[in-house]
């Protein structure tokens, strides 16, 4: 069986949260689920938050981010559009999630 | 490997660079859903078509 | 046969192309579900949803970004039924078992 490979991208903090649980949903229904922040800042992630993504790396997923902030601040995984193209390349379903 | 790209507003230059790496070296089309009237029945007809459908912001 | 098509829908200002698309989708005989989560579920609220969950083989919304948007769970929106108040369940079933992809 192929495992499908989904990334999802939020551009809109409002979506964002919301965004990485979908993430996170899919990683749940046997999925190589990954989510990328894009031009949004987000504040630092509360302990359920940091849990999610501890959930979703332990599944092999993982959450990125082309913000530098991010990675300092919600420990997300850095990389640039190019590798951010790259790596879409691979995927079997592209979400542009929300509004940009 | 046939990508539908569909445009849900303007392309940015975000979407423009992603656009041009996923598509290298594959067959493409669009569709700009950003119209008063788009068409529907084109646009499933080419969802139907294509082996990946992209919706950008 | 025609393809089946999963719409997934997170933004809420798309109910015109859900509508359409899933018109111009049923025309051509295909199996069409759609998914709403997050800011979309105020669609469920539009007045062209219940004729969406007419027109469309199966339509659910993601109960928690329901109540997360303000509703009340109780308050089960026209057309759907307390079983499709769903979980993000639905967006895996759209990606693993149906033909072709849309997200608005």
């Amino acid at each position: 069986m192929e495992y499908k490979k989904v990334c999802l991208m939020y551009r809109h903090e409002d979506y964002a949260v919301d965004g990485i649980r979908s993430a996170l949903g899919l990683a749940v229904e046997n999925m190589y689920a990954y989510g990328v922040v894009m031009d949004t800042e987000l504040p630092p992630f509360d302990e359920h938050g940091m849990e999610t993504i501890e959930m979703l790396r332990d599944m092999e997923g993982d959450i990125l981010t082309t913000v530098p902030a991010n990675v300092e601040k919600c420990d997300f995984t850095a990389i640039t559009i190019e590798e951010l193209g790259e790596k879409l390349r691979e995927m079997t379903h592209i979400i542009p999630y929300g509004i940009k | 490997m046939k990508i539908l790209n569909v445009y849900r507003s303007e392309p940015d230059e975000t979407v423009k660079k992603l656009v041009e790496i996923v598509t290298r070296d594959r067959e493409s089309m669009s569709f700009d859903l950003n119209v008063e009237a788009p068409d529907y029945d084109k646009l499933v007809d080419m969802i139907f078509e294509a082996d990946q459908t992209i919706s950008w912001w | 046969m025609a393809k089946s098509l999963g719409i997934f829908v997170t933004t809420e200002s798309c109910m015109k192309h859900v509508m359409g698309i899933t018109k111009a989708a049923k025309a051509k005989g295909s199996n069409v579900k759609v998914f709403f989560t997050w800011k979309a579920t105020h669609l469920a609220k539009d007045p062209a949803f219940p004729e969406l969950c007419e027109i469309a083989d199966d339509v659910s919304i993601c109960v928690d970004s329901y109540k997360k948007q303000g509703y009340d769970i109780e308050d089960i929106p026209k057309g759907l039924t307390v079983k499709k108040m769903a979980t993000q369940a639905q967006h895996g079933i759209i990606i693993e078992d149906f033909d072709c992809y849309l997200s608005l």
